[in-house]
């Protein structure tokens, strides 16, 4: 690792970062353009967040926050656990335990900082990890485990069976530091009662595994609370959700990166509640306006991401997208399968209810929306299997009308890489343009920013899309 | 020896087309999870799939993504290329992210090259953790596989057909175990080539078959006084997925090493313990193939699988590990590592080493990786050498 990487933690330099960015907007405009004088490195990702509006500003008072929590977390006396973005924090939280999400902080790190995460990324392969595991735990990784982030206390993971790089990634970072490590573990199948009993019986294990850890025992009222506020939560994400069929959208793509980052950071929490409910005045004053999204004013291209977004620097690929006027009608990542939306009637068994009723039933409701969170949900089996990701994909891109379908991962993502092939010739039969990217999402070292954008402008000419 | 040798080369060997022409059925499987002795219960015989003998990967490349590790494309390549006609039924299981994906590119390149896929594909879905409800989910498993291969077979399975498979199965991990012992002795009578080809031959080899060959051939390596280990490092070989007999050959063909153990899927990790013969017998499969196992997929267990390598390396006497990945496996990649740090902390020399698996087009490479290794181990055992 460069000494330089050395100087500062990650967590305080992006903490830090993230709290100044946040305050700025609260000045006058003179004194933001000021600022900008000040942050050449920075200014194309402030400026990306501060021309949303009041959601870009909300976003990231709540990122601030999400590092602040963490940088105090020992201070406050709570327990920090390493964990991941497909494992909802509210039960952590519920816990009195704060969460440190890995690809939360690989991404954050990737898309605000112009030199990426890419020194933590190589120092897990100094120290043995191997470079072809996933870019998105590895760029925190490094930081946790050269020392440049606060002590984790323990470690919890949701994807074995699922996405092997993810869970190996977190069972590496326990064994090398010595942290006690819990995995949830679910089988191929979603919906049966079968595969939910396994879920609350895995949950159930989990929560003994954090009492253990925290010398606490889960407060149930404090669980209810979290999970009333996720209800509150998710009646605002299904509107979201709503507009996301309106054409043309009014939601601009940076939304979709708010909303789904401020569910796996603080999910069941009221600083998530006052985002959405900023992204959501903000979708809905466009619709009453006629407008929409995208800032060009014209929808040319309305594109599905069947599995994450592009995270390279300078929010690149959100710009990219409004730049040549393209909706982003979500990805895997974007969807919460509560039982309130209208693409799970399609999908039997696919979505979650919440129930509040007794202990009982609020451990059901939150390991069944466990088990739905992206990738764990319908990554898990075949991909042709019902109610798995091509069945998935097929009715996320009809509802929203999409034009297009497009892959994005990390060549460590074996799971999808086992597949994506006949999947994409599946997905062209269905009718849908699909495009394989071979980038990495979060390591523009295997494929620069401007090969990608090439290769999708390739695409949409090619396909006569654009 | 020879019929251990040829069983372990050959994918369409000689002892599968035997039984084959006796009308009776062949079930492939993929991970060490498949309990053999259900099948052998049935009469059908279990062969473990394999991916040696490819000379290309233009079926394994069409369906598996670029970032893949080489045994499930090898696999597949060999479906494709119709070296698994000789199948009734295969069972898929979610060994790693890899295996798994061979469900859904084995059943898609049947669209393309018919018959291919066998009428039995079966997906055996085995969980991460053998905790209760995990090893409940597990004997869920186990008993809709016997209900399946009934149904499809036409078959009945018994429990005590299954109690007695279990007997047949550890005549031959009894004998492997004995094996075992006569590798750990100071002078060492039998190659690690030899001993790997035996084991891997018990995965494909019918059972009786393979029990009296096996019985025959300990008989003989008892009486065997020739030292194979004299002037030589006594090497342990572990890590991903192996079937290769080259690999073996490689190290050994040095002429500074024998290999006096190795902890592989393929190898006597599995095949060199026994199952209890009394009580339920589905519990004890499932305790066996599900509860003891050391594969890094069952996450969280580093500890148990450090010991159990600490205590194959003490019993063999070994003096070096080699340490081998297929690219892509991240599983053993990343738990090489760990071994290597705490192994070599404890004074036992390793060497990493990621290659590809089948045709070994890296063998110059591998080789002098391999020599450099066992010069280092030679240079700790004579430290005036290495000032020299």
């Amino acid at each position: 690792m460069r000494p330089e990487i050395r100087e500062y933690n990650y967590d305080w330099l992006m903490g830090s970062t993230l709290k100044a960015a946040a305050a700025v907007p609260s000045g006058s405009k003179k004194e933001t353009e000021q600022t900008y004088r000040y942050i050449p490195n920075y200014r194309k990702v402030a400026e990306t967040f501060y021309s949303a509006g009041e959601p870009g500003v909300l976003a990231l008072k709540l990122l601030a926050t999400y590092f602040q929590n963490i940088l105090t977390a020992h201070d406050r006396g709570k327990p920090i656990a390493a964990t991941t973005f497909c494992n909802s924090p509210v039960l952590l939280y519920a816990m009195d335990v704060v969460p440190a999400t890995f690809e939360i902080l690989t991404a954050l790190g990737g898309v605000l900082w112009k030199r990426g995460m890419f020194d933590y990324m190589d120092y897990c392969c100094e120290i043995g990890m191997t470079e072809t595991s996933c870019s998105s735990q590895r760029g925190a990784m490094g930081a946790v485990m050269s020392g440049l982030f606060e002590s984790i206390d323990f470690v919890v993971c949701d994807t074995p069976g699922v996405c092997d790089t993810n869970a190996n990634a977190f069972a590496f970072v326990s064994e090398y530091l010595n942290k006690p490590f819990f995995q949830l573990n679910y089988p191929s199948s979603i919906g049966d009662d079968r595969s939910q009993n396994y879920h609350v019986d895995d949950y159930k294990a989990m929560i003994r595994f954090i009492e253990t850890q925290t010398g606490k025992k889960l407060d149930y009222d404090r669980l209810a609370e979290a999970l009333t506020e996720v209800d509150r939560q998710d009646a605002l994400i299904a509107d979201l959700e709503d507009m996301l069929l309106l054409k043309p959208m009014p939601i601009p793509p940076l939304f979709n990166l708010a909303l789904y980052c401020g569910r796996f950071c603080f999910s069941g929490h009221p600083e998530y509640t006052r985002l959405l409910e900023s992204l959501v005045r903000s979708a809905r004053q466009r619709v009453s306006d006629g407008v929409p999204g995208l800032t060009s004013g014209k929808e040319n291209l309305r594109v599905f991401m069947c599995y994450i977004d592009h995270y390279t620097v300078d929010m690149n690929f959100y710009n990219y997208l409004e730049e040549r006027g393209i909706a982003l009608t979500g990805s895997i990542l974007t969807r919460n399968f509560r039982d309130n939306n209208k693409y799970t009637e399609d999908m039997p068994g696919s979505s979650y209810g919440i129930n509040l009723s007794s202990p009982e039933a609020m451990l059901d409701t939150v390991a069944q929306m466990n088990a739905r969170l992206p990738m764990v949900r319908s990554i898990r089996g075949p991909y042709d299997r019902p109610g798995m990701w091509l069945e998935e994909s097929l009715a996320l891109a009809k509802i929203t009308q999409a034009d297009c379908v497009i892959y994005n991962g990390t060549p460590g993502c074996r799971n999808t890489w086992g597949m994506v092939k006949p999947f994409a010739r599946d997905m062209e039969r269905h009718g849908y343009p699909t495009h394989i990217m071979y980038d990495d999402a979060f390591d523009d070292r295997v494929e620069s920013w401007p090969g990608t954008r090439e290769r999708l402008d390739e695409f949409f000419h090619i396909r006569g899309l654009l | 020896m020879q019929v251990f040798h040829d069983a372990a080369t050959q994918v369409q060997c000689q002892s599968i087309m035997d039984w084959k022409q006796s009308g009776r059925p062949v079930v492939g499987y993929t991970c060490s999870y498949t309990p053999g002795e259900i099948f052998h219960a049935a009469d059908i015989l279990p062969v473990r799939l394999r991916g040696i003998e490819t000379d290309g990967m233009e079926v394994g490349d069409t369906y598996f993504g670029p970032f893949i590790c080489s045994f499930p494309k090898c696999i597949l390549q060999l479906a494709g290329k119709g070296k698994f006609s000789f199948l009734d039924g295969a069972i898929i299981t979610p060994g790693c992210d890899g295996m798994r994906r061979l469900d859904e590119c084995w059943r898609k390149a049947g669209e393309d090259f018919k018959g291919i896929v066998p009428d039995y594909f079966y997906y055996f879905d085995v969980p991460h953790k053998s905790e209760d409800h995990g090893m409940s989910w597990y004997m869920d498993e186990i008993n809709a596989l016997i209900e399946g291969v009934e149904r499809h077979f036409q078959v009945n399975i018994t429990m005590d057909k299954i109690s007695a498979a279990i007997c047949e199965f550890n005549k031959g991990r009894r004998l492997l175990a004995e094996i075992e012992d006569l590798r750990a002795k100071d002078d060492v009578v039998v190659s690690g080539t030899d001993v790997f080809a035996a084991t891997v031959a018990g995965t494909v080899m019918p059972r009786e078959e393979y029990t009296e060959a096996l019985t025959a051939w300990v008989a003989e390596l008892k009486k065997q006084i020739t030292s194979l280990s004299r002037g030589k490092k006594r090497v342990l070989l572990i890590g991903s997925v192996s079937d290769e007999i080259d690999l073996f050959q490689l190290i050994e063909d040095t002429g500074k090493a024998i290999i006096v153990g190795e902890n592989l899927c393929f190898g006597i990790r599995y095949e060199g313990c026994e199952i209890p013969e009394t009580g339920d017998p589905l519990s004890a499969l499932a305790s066996h193939y599900l509860g003891s196992s050391v594969c890094p997929r069952m996450y969280g267990k580093y500890k148990e699988r450090l010991q159990l390598l600490k205590d194959r390396i003490n019993h063999s006497k070994a003096e070096g590990v080699i340490m081998q990945n297929i690219r892509f496996c991240d599983l053993h990649g990343a738990e090489n590592a760990l071994f290597k740090r705490d192994l070599e902390a404890m004074g036992i020399p390793c060497l990493r080493v990621e290659r590809e698996y089948g045709p070994h087009i890296d063998a110059g490479r591998m080789k002098l990786r391999i020599n450099a290794f066992l010069e280092r181990i030679d240079a700790r055992k004579n430290p005036q050498r290495r000032r020299a």
